[in-house]
């Protein structure tokens, strides 16, 4: 993506964007001037412990809360409302409890009318890219905590956006499922290459799955405080000296204990 | 991911049981507790009828039987017991359709506009606490004692479960399930085809489910009051003859049917919301 100068366009751009929620007395100060571009096809993890407003900074870009001051853009278009172009997995999974797995994974398809032929094709793809073939029927209720985020992540691809918007997607996974579907993020990330937004407040994961880290401020209101770009060779080893190096500048200087 | 190993559960161990250890297994059971627990009510029972606790009105359970057995076979009133219960059951389902088909639209539409909500919630507020048998003298003023008051006075009993679950329903979808169907492309008329309903769905069946047993409450108050069948008629009967069996009777009758009543539409839920159900 490139413009009549050469100069490489971003894909996402965050420009000066500032939110407030409520009125009056109980105005609440939640994201502070936040200018960030992602380039197409990067992977950016926005990090911060909770109450940082990295939800409401990804919310922003989907486009489900506006900006109080500044705008966000895809492809420099303002981004008022949510779409299809922008896929979203959200940390409580959200799937709909009442379609099985299939329903779930090709609702996006559904939404926009392709046939019901055409849509259990590409919604078979992605069950089988999150690895739950075999559970296209199961109900959610019946699906682990990971397999139900392999569902989100799945139903967020079929619909084959641009960008994809992950929040805290993993977190509430137990640690084991959590590796696990860190890697797996990486794998599928490798196999269809999109624009990612990754909040999380796990410095490892952070360094697990980034480009380039974007650190927001420990309290309201959000602020970016630094970004680190991650040169490590995919996959990354959670032990590796340089990863676990990283892992300790960033726990430094943002003084987070994790 | 679903390969639980089984192979190294340790072997369950056969210890040789002592004599009394199986006669504790037999009363862990719950069946056999179940039927103790009937056996003993039923034991209780006839004792307190032959030592005439309650004087000569408390009949034995035998005797209930007995005139069960009777009223199935001899008209009571030109009418066999199911025929009785027939007319109860007619009542009910009339008046249970009607309130159906005009409190959950009343609650549907509560939970979509907060401005029809604003306007009818103050009025209904009102009326809610008020009990459906309160308003039989009315029914009786305003339609005589035909079968229009009872079946008024059962709608009004059924008609509150499904305004307050329909209402409820809607108002009460996660907000999030529309975040999500949002950015999947959904347009104002999937969201509400694809998530407000499906999701309010199992609350105003549940709805439905509490309207079918108050209308099942209701018809039988409203047939103490001037009926010639049914139920109610039956119980008002017993006590007029002073014949206590012929009331418990139709209370057993009573019981039963509503029992099977909410057996049927637990199958039937089980089979409209799966989603819901088949929880293991």
């Amino acid at each position: 993506m490139e413009n009549k100068s050469g100069v490489k366009k971003p894909k996402i751009e965050c420009i000066n964007i500032s939110k407030y929620f409520g009125e009056g007395r109980e105005k609440i100060h939640v994201l502070d001037t936040i200018n960030l571009s992602v380039e197409e096809n990067e992977f950016i993890v926005v990090l911060g412990p909770g109450q940082s407003g990295k939800t409401t900074l990804l919310k922003i870009i989907a486009g489900l809360y506006r900006p109080s001051t500044g705008k966000a853009c895809l492809d420099g278009r303002v981004i008022t409302e949510p779409g299809p172009d922008r896929g979203i997995v959200f940390q409580r999974y959200t799937l709909f409890p009442w379609k099985t797995v299939m329903g779930n994974v090709e609702m996006g398809p559904k939404l926009r009318g392709v046939p019901r032929k055409a849509r259990r094709e590409i919604a078979g793809h992605y069950i089988k890219l999150v690895g739950l073939s075999g559970f296209e029927n199961a109900y959610p209720h019946q699906l682990s905590g990971g397999m139900k985020q392999r569902v989100g992540i799945a139903r967020a691809y079929a619909n084959n956006p641009e960008v994809m918007l992950l929040d805290e997607p993993f977190g509430q996974l137990d640690a084991q499922t959590r590796y696990l579907m860190e890697q797996e993020t990486v794998r599928i990330w490798e196999t269809e290459k999109r624009t990612v937004v990754f909040v999380t407040n796990n410095i490892e994961e952070a360094v697990y799955l980034g480009d380039r880290i974007v650190v927001l401020e420990g309290k309201l209101p959000g602020r970016m405080k630094t970004v680190y770009k991650v040169d490590l060779p995919r996959p990354r080893d959670y032990t590796d000296p340089a990863f676990l190096e990283l892992r300790h500048r960033i726990t430094e200087e943002t003084e987070l204990v994790l | 991911m679903d390969k639980q190993a089984c192979a190294n559960a340790p072997v369950a161990e056969k210890k040789p049981r002592k004599p009394f250890e199986y006669i504790a297994a037999v009363f862990k059971n719950v069946y056999v507790l179940y039927a103790i627990s009937i056996i003993c009510f039923l034991s209780i029972w006839d004792l307190v009828a032959v030592m005439k606790v309650f004087g000569k009105f408390m009949p034995r359970p035998v005797e209930v039987l007995q005139q069960l057995g009777d009223m199935f076979v001899h008209p009571l009133a030109g009418k066999t017991l199911l025929v009785h219960l027939w007319f109860s059951l007619k009542r009910v389902l009339i008046a249970f359709v009607i309130a159906v088909a005009i409190g959950v639209p009343i609650g549907l539409s509560m939970g979509f506009s907060p401005y029809i909500n604003a306007i009818v919630k103050p009025v209904f507020d009102l009326f809610k606490p008020m009990p459906p048998i309160a308003w039989i003298s009315l029914a009786i003023l305003w339609f005589g004692i035909g079968e229009t008051s009872k079946i008024f006075i059962i709608i009004i009993g059924a008609i509150v479960p499904c305004i307050i679950n329909s209402y409820n329903g809607i108002r009460l979808v996660d907000p999030e399930l529309y975040d999500c169907i949002r950015m999947l492309g959904g347009n104002r008329r999937q969201e509400i085809l694809e998530v407000t309903f499906p999701a309010a769905f199992p609350a105003i069946f549940a709805g439905i489910q509490i309207s079918l047993s108050m209308a099942w409450t209701t018809v039988l108050a409203a047939e103490l009051v001037g009926a010639r069948e049914g139920m109610g008629f039956i119980i008002v009967l017993g006590m007029n003859l002073s014949k206590p069996a012929m009331i418990i009777g139709g209370m057993v009758v009573i019981a039963f049917t509503a029992w099977m009543i909410s057996l049927a539409v637990t199958r039937l839920e089980r089979w409209v919301c799966p989603w819901k159900t088949n929880l293991e």
